[in-house]
């Protein structure tokens, strides 16, 4: 509509100049991430900030959000909100669990895609086709997935494991590590030099016990970017997210775009459900073993503002926060506390110097409290220290006010004509 | 251009349409339609809203099959079924509404459906950049589109039209949203590339500008061609009369009906965008006098939409006062303010004005829940509500079936009849009138002129915001020129002309003596706004 311009027609627009590309922000934020925990960790005393055992937790439990996260990315940009995440994971997890007891971690995986991809394929029917309300269809989609297997588990794996809520052990995958470099990585880890071993510590995590479907997903994220900025698919997936309306004039089947986005979407949900069932901790299918993490997934890609490489990021940052507090307990948490601290203290330097003093006098206030609340406790309260995933995305989204951009059509209904 | 002239009488016409018929249940669009145009000229087609112009620019585009008729391009008879068929037989079209991706780049925007073309890489930005300059389009194709201006958002259309390939380029309304420097900047391209062997389809019901820049005119009206006409002899005012058949309405107000009773007084109103980082409205100061039409011009996005918003509650100011007669409405509500006497014709009445899915009775109690006729005490009073419905369908010509129908199955020009109405109903004392006969044909627009004089005759103040400088200028008796949010510069009606008031509007010329010092060089400017 016209009425809705906000720019100023006869201002020429000069090409915009980026000073920093994409990819140097990433290294970046991965250095800048890695001279604060190092940093907390010598200040606190806490080596497990940077261990390669917390680390290596910590991808484990990014995995599952990664992919729904990826999942969650490819369903949104072709405009389609799918907050059905959680269910299609559910799903997934059943899925990965039956064929993986039978037949191998291969076919768990491929199940577990299988039957996310279901779940896409009823959201999309019901929001694509049917014009649904996609919260709605979502939350159905969620509350339909765990009511189903609940069912089948009760069906099928009731009578093999004499446990309605679990099905019978899944073979895990063998996994890998990069023996010698692995090695050299944790003599310097062992040595507790300030910074180095910190960098090893994280480096050793990263490279120990890497199962196949670790380096799935890890691959899947690259292949999403091109698939979906450098390809004309994905030019034409996104433009449907954008303006289904001009997508149409030019062409562009808008239908069969949203279709293949939400299944490709599930099976991605899916997979992370097989990430959950194959967690060399678990190994089989638990009711209400995804715990929101589709949801979990959905936020970090908010998070990453709807690019893959800001969704790594916020799936990282979760991961790491769980893997934290599920390998050290609450006493390292409060050490993350610290960490905060230090973090917001960055910012607010950031901030006097944009001269944004009431953001800057927010997170003074913030950083007072939090070190407060470090220095007068031993740990933090049990009860607390699960949520540490949520309050340090809470504190994070709460701080780094970015510019989010969804795409310009999501979650609106598409008719033809 | 000698040789393209001798080339157009020889060669078989870029496009004939004969004898196109399309019906709808109900409804017959068009009917025995028939269209020449000639190759490498600049055709336009003209007629009123609901005309048929956008049917058939649908059926030639191939978004819709015709029920009878034929479709020749360059002396070949063709089909078309979908857009795609289309473009492969080179015809193009230019949305009135960009079909624009804002998150995508030029390049993207450009490529997106046609990358069997040349790629989406390397390749496909160099064509982009070859026929940018053809479209006066100057900028990087990796910008964001959401970065460009309205004019340069058109040139983006066409340049996707191009890059397709297309031969016959259809441009609908494509003024519609530019202030008069782009239309002349528009009208230079257009002209460039018709010497270029480009032809052009223009569909306007702009006149003035249809002479300006046709070869040929067609005139359409109820769905058929009604003639041809030559825009070099032909004048704007016999033109309009053959869109709507019969005699022509003006803007313009002859007597002055100014009184000296202050109405809408605004003080020191300022506005500052959500992140208070720049003002939206800078101390705006504004009086609107019983009898008086005060009409604010200005680029859209210059704070006219606000500066309403603000006069009728719906945004929140930072500082200042608006005082209606002799009440202070500066802390009251929208509701409080409506009914303490203003009436609110929105500038986008899908958004702001009506309904669409409910019937128009129902809109008629839209604002006016707590007020007869249309409530009793707590209890809405539907048959009050539908009485008076009658009233404002009989009394503004609302063409409808009955009051039952939903507001969605009224043409645009009806919908807004329907919200004059009912704005002017209960007596107002200021009616905000935001773009009134935008998107509204002819007939509809003449009595939407007619009514708000009337209303003013009556003693009604009315604060005009209108895109369209002729209906400004006609319609006001002071006019407002609104720039980055302020009121910069006062223009008389009687003497400015719209190209005066457009360079005052992009600050170009907002310190020129035409507009800020009345009646002295352009004494004689008036001269056919009303044939419009």
């Amino acid at each position: 509509m016209i009425t809705t311009m906000e720019e100023k027609p006869h201002v020429p627009a000069a090409p915009r100049k980026r000073k920093i590309p994409g990819w140097a922000v990433g290294v970046l934020g991965v250095a800048g991430a890695i001279v604060l925990l190092s940093t907390t960790s010598y200040m606190t005393g806490f080596p497990q900030l940077t261990s390669s055992g917390t680390t290596q937790t910590a991808v484990r439990l990014a995995l599952p959000i990664l992919l729904a996260g990826l999942g969650g990315l490819w369903a949104e940009r072709a405009g389609v909100v799918n907050i059905g995440l959680e269910g299609m994971m559910i799903m997934g997890t059943w899925g990965a669990a039956w064929a993986g007891y039978q037949w191998g971690p291969w076919a768990a995986v491929v199940a577990a895609v299988v039957f996310g991809a279901l779940g896409g394929l009823l959201h999309a029917i019901a929001t694509v086709t049917f014009g649904v309300n996609h919260i709605v269809s979502g939350v159905a989609i969620n509350l339909l997935g765990a009511g189903l297997t609940k069912y089948l588990s009760t069906l099928i794996f009731l009578p093999l494991s004499n446990n309605p809520r679990q099905s019978p052990p899944v073979t895990p995958f063998d996994t890998y590590s990069a023996a010698g470099f692995a090695d050299w990585l944790g003599e310097l880890e062992a040595g507790q030099r300030v910074f180095i071993s910190d960098v090893a510590g994280i480096l050793r995590g990263l490279v120990t016990g890497v199962s196949p479907l670790t380096m799935l997903a890890i691959l899947l994220l690259p292949l999403s970017y091109y698939l979906l900025w450098r390809t004309r698919f994905g030019l034409r997936l996104r433009s449907v997210g954008e303006n289904p309306h001009a997508a149409d004039s030019l062409g562009v089947k808008v239908y069969f775009h949203k279709y293949v986005a939400v299944i490709v979407s599930g099976g991605l949900a899916g997979l992370g459900g097989a990430a959950l069932v194959l967690n060399p901790g678990q190994l089989s299918y638990l009711e209400g073993q995804t715990g929101g993490r589709g949801y979990i997934g959905l936020a970090a890609m908010i998070f990453g503002n709807w690019r893959p490489g800001g969704l790594l990021g916020g799936a990282a940052l979760f991961g790491y926060a769980d893997g934290l507090q599920l390998r050290s307990g609450g006493e390292t948490v409060l050490g993350l506390v610290y960490g905060v601290v230090i973090l917001l203290g960055v910012i607010v330097v950031w901030q006097l110097v944009r001269r944004k003093w009431f953001s800057a006098a927010a997170a003074i206030v913030v950083a007072v409290l939090l070190y407060l609340l470090y220095v007068s406790l031993d740990e933090i309260p049990s009860e607390f220290v699960s949520y540490a995933p949520h309050m340090v995305t809470l504190a994070v989204l709460a701080v780094a006010s970015q510019r989010l951009r969804m795409p310009a059509a999501d979650g609106l209904v598409y008719r033809r004509g | 251009m000698s040789s393209s002239t001798s080339a157009r009488t020889d060669d078989p016409p870029a496009v004939v349409l004969t004898g196109i018929t399309k019906r709808f249940p109900g409804v017959v669009a068009n009917s025995d339609v028939h269209l020449t145009v000639r190759r490498g000229e600049v055709h336009a087609l003209c007629g009123e809203n609901g005309a048929g112009k956008s049917t058939l620019m649908k059926i030639l585009y191939g978004m819709q099959p015709p029920d009878e008729g034929t479709i020749e391009v360059n002396g070949e008879q063709v089909r078309f079924r979908t857009p795609s068929d289309a473009i492969k037989a080179g015809i193009g079209m230019v949305h009135q509404h960009f079909m624009l991706a804002d998150n995508l780049t030029v390049q993207e925007n450009v490529v997106l459906g046609a990358e069997a073309l040349h790629g989406i890489g390397q390749k496909a930005r160099k064509r982009i950049i070859e026929l940018s300059g053809k479209t006066g389009l100057n900028v990087d194709p990796g910008v964001l589109v959401e970065q460009l201006g309205v004019a340069d958002r058109q040139r983006v259309e066409i340049l996707k039209v191009l890059y397709r390939g297309a031969k016959v380029i259809i441009l609908d309304e494509p003024t519609a949203v530019l202030v008069p420097q782009e239309v002349n900047e528009l009208f230079d391209t257009v002209r460039g590339m018709q010497e270029q062997g480009y032809t052009f389809l223009f569909i306007s019901h702009k006149l003035d500008e249809v002479r300006a820049i046709a070869d040929s005119v067609t005139v359409i009206r109820r769905g058929t061609t009604v003639g041809s006409a030559d825009p070099k002899t032909v004048s704007s005012r016999q033109l309009a009369e053959m869109m709507v058949g019969s005699e022509l309405p003006s803007p313009e107000t002859r007597e002055s009906t100014v009184t000296d009773k202050v109405v809408l007084d605004v003080r020191g109103l300022k506005l500052m965008t959500p992140d208070g980082s720049r003002p939206i409205l800078d101390d705006v100061d504004l009086v609107v006098r019983s009898g008086e039409v005060v009409g604010i011009a200005g680029v859209e996005g210059n704070g006219q939409t606000e500066l309403v918003e603000t006069v009728m509650g719906m945004r929140k100011a930072g500082s200042g006062t608006i005082t209606l007669l002799d009440a202070d409405l500066t802390k009251l509500g929208t509701l409080a303010r409506r009914e303490a006497g203003i009436g609110y014709v929105p500038e986008d009445r899908h958004r702001h004005g009506l309904l669409l899915t409910q019937p128009l009775w129902y809109n008629r109690i839209l604002g006016y829940q707590t007020r007869k006729p249309t409530s009793k005490g707590i209890w809405l009073d539907t048959d009050g509500a539908k009485k008076d419905t009658e009233r404002i369908v009989a009394d503004f010509d609302v063409r409808t079936p009955g009051i039952d129908v939903p507001a969605a199955a009224l043409s645009g020009g009806n919908q807004q009849k329907l919200v004059v109405g009912r704005e002017l109903s209960g007596d107002p004392k200021l009616l905000i009138a935001s773009h009134p006969t935008r998107g509204v044909d002819v007939g509809a627009q003449a009595l939407i002129w007619d009514e708000i004089k009337r209303a003013r005759a009556a003693g009604l103040a009315v604060l005009l915001i209108s895109a369209d400088l002729d209906e400004l200028i006609g319609l006001s008796d002071t006019i407002k020129v609104m720039l980055r949010g302020r009121l910069v510069a006062d223009a008389d009606p009687n003497t400015v002309t719209p190209e005066d008031l457009g360079s005052a509007m992009t600050g170009a010329g907002a310190t020129s003596a035409s507009v800020q010092e009345t009646g002295t060089a352009h004494g004689t400017a008036v001269v056919e706004e009303g044939a419009n």
